[in-house]
């Protein structure tokens, strides 16, 4: 009976070509879709996973209230704290201090050399830490060679990750027992190597030291053994004795540091983070790479979901507008001693067929689109993707599904006719149920689809208004050189490279700074203004820089000047919305006045620069006070002139090569960097973008098959109204007005479910558009006219159709 | 088909004529009514229908169009419900039948024949055969072996992987024939077999019929506009509107040519 009934799918759907294709390519682009956001979904689940002890692990983090700032939370523990809770906390088996870095790592030519070959970290998916050895009770690594106890029992001692012995000795191997030296500064003997961390792992660390060499070089690590400092480089981890004493721990650490961390304005408490929460809180962030917020991967779910059920949509849509044609293959059947069970059967396996097909297809186009990925997410390209059981499994439950979501409807439609009225052929497609269905479904697609195609535009506009902010500097044509060691024999080298770079054609002016002007670095203090006053009640942002600072990127002043050459702390210059913080509406009253930072010496305002976006314009412009201090300089900014770009940033990198010779290059353009603070936006945007494409190209696929049927189906009428006189664009209308009817519905309906969800996601910057009312009226324009294109195809050709013909068929 | 009118006469039924007696009934209809609700007025197409069909009967049906011939021949056939009366089917009520019970009828014991043949286009002509059987749930030696049957019996051998539209009219019927012969059924309800077809193709169809009467002992039931076909059987039912007017007993034939 099931091969009868595949051997009859298989007819039918030749029978029906375009019907098939239309099917078989949409649900096709629904389930590669899908399975692209599966993939992406499942990939950030997976994170950390790999740990045995994955239920059981914790972080140890931070919150910080205050009354006068936003309530703040820091991955980082006060290190006072971390001594007490190892020996307090009666709920942990294991507890390992961290501390992170991001070392440079020299393999010296020579023993007791600063020169060598260099590798320093790459941020975006190397990270380095010392760390205790009970580090690796807690969590799973590999040991190649040495093992934690021993390799990280001892001060100076090292262990790189096989990656990094690769890099740094040709092989792990070799590695074993080789001294490497970190940051120029401490001098290591590498006692072990691990595997490297799976890419869905939170710790990818690839240097990892002895935890009691970070005490010995305290200040070169802002190693800060007090209660007063958190820093989110300082992590805890601990193992729970089982994972229901979570609340127990909980409780325990936050009575930890109430009587010592005091304080009048703020108030810190301690909590515990289980490694499960880890990768998904944007509060605390991850010790790798990043972290993404469940909700992003909800929304990403829903996005899947939705381009799915849209495809599915298609499949009900068409396979009841076509069931009128085969009532009487169901009349017949049911006389023959069909049952209705047997009918849905068959019917089903028509669907199972085709759900098959598009699945393969799918497939394959998500394995070619996979690379795309990289677009709007992290999935890296080396994971396995079809092979994946886990893949495997959501394809098989996506056939299930989608076989019975779209087949179960209309084969229930069918299996149902009147045997009597389906010989007589007395069913037409209107009479069969499901016309207010169809309606309803085409109406659901376009506001899925008019939805994504305004969320598209309000995205696009966003980005278009910060491309375009005035940011109150240059930030084009500026390149930077970041990383510059602060220590002496560095410092002294400055001023030479400085000449040097000047010397160069392409070079306008060379700057020293702690910063660049717009980073996600935040350094702030404690301030007050005139002398003898109190600490304001809010801190300020700080930025140490040279005098040639205003002009290499092109801050404006708006009143007094900017600061005179030092190199210690002489003069300041403060921006406007300090003033405005502090009640002060006219700039120049604040040139009379002297500021002091935190507890240290008075110094003259002797200039009020025009507020820049020292952050991403998520964050608000905030009070900022910008003086020199050479010893805080590791940021070099040259701007360079538009001619032979290339040949300058050369000319750069080699200078810097002869001036630090033990030092790593890094160097990259501030808009660039800038750009980078929007790299979700971007992301969103891409994917906004892309399955608003899908979405259009869906519902199109639907609206066409449908509208071919409705032509074939009111050929006679058509006939008709040609020989009354009709005209071929009257006729057009007519057959597109029903649809474009529909088109209509669902703009009304998206329009303000779209305007809240972009209100909502528009919250999250500063600084952000209004969503301009044409941005409807284009969406909802071009949803009718792509619905119009569409369906006119098949009016045209109805229209054009000679009515002699057309009549005689009947 | 068809056409609903309005009666005016409420003529008393009449009672049911039974002129073999010693044969098994198969069908017994009491006071069959079937009408269309237009507002607060009944369209009546079938009024007072009475009769009763014995076992090896071949009753033709007759009568102008709107008459309510296919209307009754549905009803009999369960393919439509009526309004109103009791409709027996080897002393089942199957006014009370459910879908699952009508599927078993279908599958044991009735064999449709349509005017427009009603092939699966889909199916080959060996596959429109074998349908029926499938959902009889025939083993397939079975299935082969019976279909071979029909086909030589038919002179269809050599069609029998070709598609309907591959057929002339007459051939469709004569593969819808035997469609309907395939499972065997006890009863043949034949929906005006040759409306479609040329003279000489009818009279083949008839004579089929006629021979499975006589020699298999089936029951047939056609609906026909041909007084010359309707000669084939043993006894005509005159419809007119929606009435049977009158029944006539036909003397026996001399079998075929």
């Amino acid at each position: 009976m099931l091969q009868n009934y595949l051997l009859l799918a298989l007819r039918t759907l030749r029978k029906n070509r375009v019907y098939a294709a239309i099917n078989i390519f949409g649900l096709a682009i629904g389930v590669a879709a899908c399975l692209l956001l599966f993939r992406l979904v499942h990939y950030e689940l997976s994170f950390n996973q790999q740990n045995r002890n994955y239920d059981r692990i914790v972080r140890v983090v931070t919150q910080v209230k205050s009354d006068s700032e936003e309530e703040g939370f820091n991955p980082g523990v006060p290190l006072p704290a971390q001594d007490a809770m190892q020996t307090s906390v009666t709920q942990f088996a294991a507890f390992a201090r961290i501390h992170q870095n991001w070392p440079t790592i020299t393999v010296p030519d020579a023993p007791g050399s600063m020169l060598g070959r260099k590798f320093n970290t790459d941020e975006r998916r190397e990270a380095g830490v010392f760390a205790e050895p009970a580090f690796f009770k807690i969590f799973d690594f590999t040991w190649l060679a040495g093992d934690a106890e021993t390799a990280l029992g001892q001060p100076n001692s090292v262990v790189l990750n096989e990656d990094m012995a690769k890099k740094c000795f040709g092989s792990w191997q070799a590695a074993v027992g080789k001294t490497v030296v970190m940051d120029n500064l401490v001098t290591l003997v590498v006692r072990g190597v691990v595997a490297d961390q799976p890419p869905n792992s939170d710790f990818p660390f690839h240097v990892i030291v002895n935890y009691e060499t970070v005490k010995k070089h305290a200040d070169a690590y802002n190693y800060n053994p007090g209660w007063g400092s958190i820093s989110s480089n300082d992590q805890a981890f601990a193992l729970l004795n089982s994972s229901d004493q979570f609340a127990a721990a909980e409780a325990q650490v936050s009575t930890i540091g109430k009587k010592e961390y005091g304080g009048r304005r703020t108030v810190k408490v301690n909590h515990l983070q289980r490694l499960a929460d880890l990768h998904f809180d944007d509060r605390f962030g991850s010790p790798g790479v990043y972290s993404i917020p469940k909700s992003r991967l909800t929304v990403l779910s829903a996005i899947g979901l939705l381009i799915l059920a849209m495809a599915c949509f298609n499949f009900i849509n068409l396979a009841t507008a076509q069931a009128a044609g085969r009532a009487r293959e169901v009349g017949v059947r049911k006389t023959l001693g069909s049952s209705r069970g047997q009918l849905i059967r068959q019917f089903m396996s028509e669907t199972t067929v085709i759900v098959l097909a598009a699945v393969a297809i799918g497939s394959a186009l998500a394995v070619l689109l996979a690379p795309q990925l990289k677009h709007i997410s992290d999935v890296p390209d080396s994971m396995a993707f079809l092979s994946d059981p886990m893949v495997m499994l959501f394809l098989a439950g996506l056939i299930v599904v989608v076989s019975v979501v779209s087949g179960a409807y209309p084969a229930f439609v069918l299996a149902g006719f009147q045997p009597a009225r389906a010989l007589k052929n007395d069913l037409s497609t209107r009479s069969v149920g499901g016309v207010s269905l169809r309606k309803i479904l085409v109406v659901a697609q376009f506001v899925i689809a008019q939805a994504l195609i305004v969320g598209t535009l309000v995205v696009m506009s966003q980005m278009d208004f910060i491309r375009k902010k005035d940011l109150g500097f240059q930030p084009a044509l500026a390149y930077t050189v970041i990383g510059i060691s602060s220590d002496s024999s560095s410092l002294q080298r400055l001023e030479t490279f400085k000449q040097k770079l000047l010397q160069l054609p392409g070079v306008e002016a060379v700057s020293f700074g702690s910063d660049v002007p717009s980073s996600s670095n935040n350094w702030s203090s404690n301030f007050a203004l005139g002398r003898g006053s109190e600490d304001a009640s809010f801190s300020t942002e700080l930025k140490f820089v040279d005098a040639d600072y205003f002009k290499t990127y092109g801050l404006r002043v708006v009143a007094g000047r900017s600061m005179y050459p030092s190199d210690t702390i002489r003069e300041i210059v403060v921006n406007q919305s300090m003033l405005r913080k502090l009640g002060i509406t006219n700039p120049e009253e604040a040139l009379t006045k002297e500021l002091r930072l935190g507890g240290g010496n008075w110094h003259q305002v002797v200039g009020v620069v025009e507020d820049f976006h020292q952050h991403s314009v998520h964050k608000p412009i905030t009070p900022l006070i910008l003086s020199t201090r050479k010893d805080y300089y590791g940021t070099a900014g040259v701007r360079i002139r538009p001619e032979n770009m290339a040949a300058t940033i050369a000319g750069i990198q080699q200078n810097f090569e002869s001036t630090f010779p033990e030092q790593v290059y890094t160097g990259e353009f501030l808009d660039e960097s800038i750009a980078n603070f929007y790299r979700d936006e971007q992301r969103f945007s891409a994917m906004c973008r892309g399955f608003a494409g899908l979405a259009i190209l869906i519902s199109c696929l639907g609206l066409f098959g449908l509208a071919s049927h409705m032509a074939s189906q009111r050929t006679k009428e058509i006939g008709v109204r040609k020989v009354l006189g009709a005209s071929v664009g009257s006729i057009t209308g007519l057959l597109a007005r029903d649809f474009i009817k529909l088109v209509v519905i669902a703009i009304v309906i998206a329009s303000p479910i779209a305007w809240w969800g972009m209100h909502k996601w528009l919250e999250d910057f500063i600084y952000h558009i209004d969503i301009p009312w044409w941005i409807f009226l284009t969406a909802g324009a071009l949803a009718v006219a792509i619905a119009f294109l569409t369906v006119s195809f098949q009016s045209i050709k109805a229209a054009l159709m000679d009515p002699v013909k057309s009549l005689r068929s009947e | 088909m068809a056409a609903a009118f309005q009666t005016i006469q409420t003529n008393k039924p009449s009672k049911p004529t039974n002129l073999l007696t010693n044969l098994s009934t198969v069908i017994e209809l009491k006071d069959i009514e079937r009408y269309y609700q237009n507002g607060a007025l009944k369209s009546y197409i079938l009024r007072y229908v009475n009769t009763r069909i014995t076992e090896g009967e071949f009753v033709s049906i007759m009568g102008p169009s709107g008459s309510g011939k296919s209307t009754l021949l549905h009803i009999l056939g369960m393919l439509d419900e009526p309004t109103a009366g009791e409709y027996w089917f080897l002393d089942e009520a199957v006014h009370k039948f459910n879908e699952r019970r009508r599927t078993e009828l279908y599958q044991q014991y009735i064999g449709f024949v349509f005017q427009a043949y009603h092939l699966i286009d889909d199916l080959t002509v060996y596959e429109n055969l074998e349908t029926p059987l499938l959902y009889k749930k025939v083993p397939g030696a079975e299935r082969k072996s019976r279909i071979a049957d029909l086909l030589d019996r038919f002179n269809m051998v050599a069609k029998k992987d070709l598609f309907p539209h591959q057929l002339s009219g007459g051939q469709q019927q004569l593969v819808g024939v035997a469609r309907a012969l395939i499972g065997r059924p006890k009863l043949i309800l034949a929906d005006e077999p040759t409306g479609n077809l040329q003279s000489a193709q009818a009279k083949e169809i008839m004579e089929i019929f006629q021979k499975l009467n006589e020699e298999d002992g089936v029951t047939i039931i056609q609906v026909t506009h041909s007084e010359e076909n309707a000669r084939y059987g043993k006894r005509i039912l005159h419809l007119k509107d929606g009435r049977v007017e009158n029944e006539e007993l036909l003397p026996r034939k001399v079998s075929a040519v």
